[in-house]
């Protein structure tokens, strides 16, 4: 036998043994800093909890709640048809297809912005578009919604119709979660996973 | 001495292992042009399309099979990636023919123990076994097994399996074919 | 990156070119190698010459090192590239078929094509064959439209059958493919010398 012969098939079985010896492969496609930053000082990424109880409200179908806090904390508490993501496994393969969604505004949130900031970061360096963070978090959502403070005597009359609409909302949620049990209103996520990218079609 | 030239004259081929390195890196450039591999079977089967589309279109629609194949925006099922494949296939093997010397008079290839004719009958029964397989298998074996195989699919893998599998379990029976 | 044409980064007639020149090569590959001929193919059954197994299995295993490499290094998008589709039984069937017209007619497509170039009448007669194949399969559809359609498991890969990493599948047939290369060097070893012709034009 020829001993070129030998010297290919040795080739072959370390290329194909480095394969499996490679470390896990880490390149996401990511966008340039310099749009990163630009966006970072755009208030648009930030939505009020006010907007997010009308959405919520409204029942608005391009809704993605995404809870960025731990998985104990999200079954204490959490809002209604929000999708429960810990920061800490935002990247994982597992909750890859929950981002990107054509056509829907993801809202991160946690207790305050921290969390989900970072997220919001995250999931910008990849490239994934309509990306929101909810103001405050939590606790902002708790003293606006849930307990809202009546205006003083002398504010506006918007700020009136707003604290209208908070105790409105106010009603809403507490009522809700206390009809409905939380379980239920978990189990009722109705969010479409985004569709695989389609290859090209038909060989033979 | 007529070994000696027996090894001159014998045929010009390439080294199978060169040629399979070639035709591997041919199917990755595919794939990573076209996003796809390889094929053959296709344009055969597109032609069927065609020509029943327009000898009986109205057959043609009500029959669910044809239907997959012609276009819904009225262009001809002919104006398709594997057509133009298919005739550079026959080109590319014109050209290869032409440069070692295999292009000559039209002939029919047979192993001496059998007639020419037979050959011609083995040949057409089992062009029709491959044409009703290939569809069945979603491919023939360069667009099923090879390509299908490289790009790691469980399907080409079992149409690759099967098909080596079955042709050594009745390779005994036709065998008066080949030696 | 890649794929191109998915990606649109080729677009337009363009691909009918590349499609011509990759046919070309294609056709130039399998006719170089010795397939235009019926005999050179059908002794990988026989054992008197396996270049089919040789040029098809190293084929294979470059293409599935390579695309894991370009995968690897982000020049190919994996989920854009076509993995055909698996259904159980029809598949299983027509390897089945296909195995039988094989060894039976002594092309497979492809080669037939090439065999055709050269002037191999018989070459011709497989093609006519296959034409008719198909006109027969597709007149007679109706009859077996569910189980054309039975057994569909998706665009699934090897190693997500036998929940393995797809790089451990292609390291094992690389292993598997040079095994046979020296398993079958050794045997047509042995069976050539009972032979005094086993390469055809």
């Amino acid at each position: 036998m020829n001993k070129n012969y030998l010297f290919l098939a040795i080739l072959m079985i370390i290329l194909a043994g480095g394969l499996l010896i490679l470390p896990e492969r880490t390149n996401y496609t990511q966008i340039n800093p310099e749009d990163l930053l630009w966006d970072i000082i755009q208030p648009s990424r930030y939505v009020t909890t006010d907007q997010v109880a009308k959405m919520l409200i409204e029942q608005d179908p391009t809704l993605e709640l995404i809870d960025v806090r731990c998985a104990k904390e999200y079954n204490k508490f959490a809002l209604p048809n929000a999708i429960n993501i810990p920061l800490d496994s935002i990247l994982s393969p597992n909750y890859s297809d929950y981002l990107g969604i054509e056509d829907m505004n993801a809202v991160f949130y946690c207790n305050d912005d921290i969390l989900a900031d970072q997220a919001w970061v995250i999931a910008k360096r990849m490239d994934i578009s309509r990306i929101y963070i909810m103001k405050g978090g939590l606790n902002c959502w708790i003293k606006t919604i849930i307990q809202p403070t009546p205006p003083p005597e002398t504010a506006s009359g918007d700020e009136f119709d707003q604290y209208d609409f908070r105790k409105g909302a106010s009603m809403y949620f507490t009522g809700a979660s206390i009809s409905a049990p939380k379980s239920d209103s978990k189990s009722q996520v109705t969010i479409k996973r985004k569709k695989k990218t389609t290859a090209t079609a038909g060989g033979c | 001495m007529k070994n000696n030239s027996n090894i001159t004259k014998g045929p010009r081929y390439i080294n199978p292992y060169f040629g399979g390195v070639l035709l591997g890196l041919l199917l990755l450039a595919t794939f990573y042009i076209a996003g796809r591999g390889l094929s053959a079977s296709g344009a055969a089967k597109l032609s069927v399309v065609t020509v029943v589309d327009k000898i009986a279109p109205a057959h043609a629609e009500g029959n669910a099979y044809y239907d997959k194949f012609i276009p819904t925006d009225g262009s001809s099922p002919l104006f398709n990636w594997l057509i133009f494949g298919a005739i550079g296939t026959f080109f590319g093997g014109m050209l290869s023919g032409g440069i070692y010397g295999r292009l000559k008079k039209l002939r029919i290839e047979h192993s001496p123990n059998i007639t020419g004719k037979t050959r011609m009958i083995a040949a057409v029964v089992g062009g029709m076994l491959f044409g009703i397989g290939s569809q069945f298998g979603r491919g023939c074996s360069s667009g099923a097994a090879l390509s299908g195989t490289a790009a790691l699919s469980f399907g080409g893998l079992l149409v690759m399996a099967f098909m080596f599998g079955i042709g050594y379990v009745f390779a005994y029976f036709f065998r008066k074919l080949w030696i | 990156m890649g794929p191109l044409i998915p990606q649109g980064i080729i677009t337009g007639q363009w691909d009918f070119v590349i499609a011509l020149l990759i046919g070309t090569a294609f056709g130039f590959i399998l006719e170089s190698s010795g397939f235009s001929s019926s005999r050179n193919i059908a002794g990988v059954f026989y054992g008197y010459n396996f270049v089919v197994l040789r040029v098809f299995f190293t084929a294979m295993i470059v293409a599935m090192v390579g695309l894991l490499y370009f995968n690897y290094l982000g020049w190919i998008e994996m989920d854009m590239v076509f993995v055909l589709p698996t259904y159980l039984a029809p598949m299983i069937l027509g390897g089945f078929i296909m195995g039988l017209g094989f060894v039976i007619g002594g092309f497979c497509p492809g080669t037939s094509y090439t065999a055709c170039a050269i002037g191999k009448l018989d070459g011709f007669a497989f093609l006519g064959g296959f034409i008719i194949g198909v006109f027969i399969f597709a007149e007679a559809f109706p009859l077996f439209e569910n189980f054309y359609y039975s057994g569909y498991m998706g665009n699934i890969t090897i190693g997500e059958v036998f929940s393995i990493s797809n790089e451990l599948v292609t390291f094992i047939f690389v292993i598997v493919a040079i095994v046979a290369f020296y398993v079958t060097w050794l045997i047509e070893k042995k069976v050539r010398k009972n032979r005094t012709e086993s390469k055809f034009e």
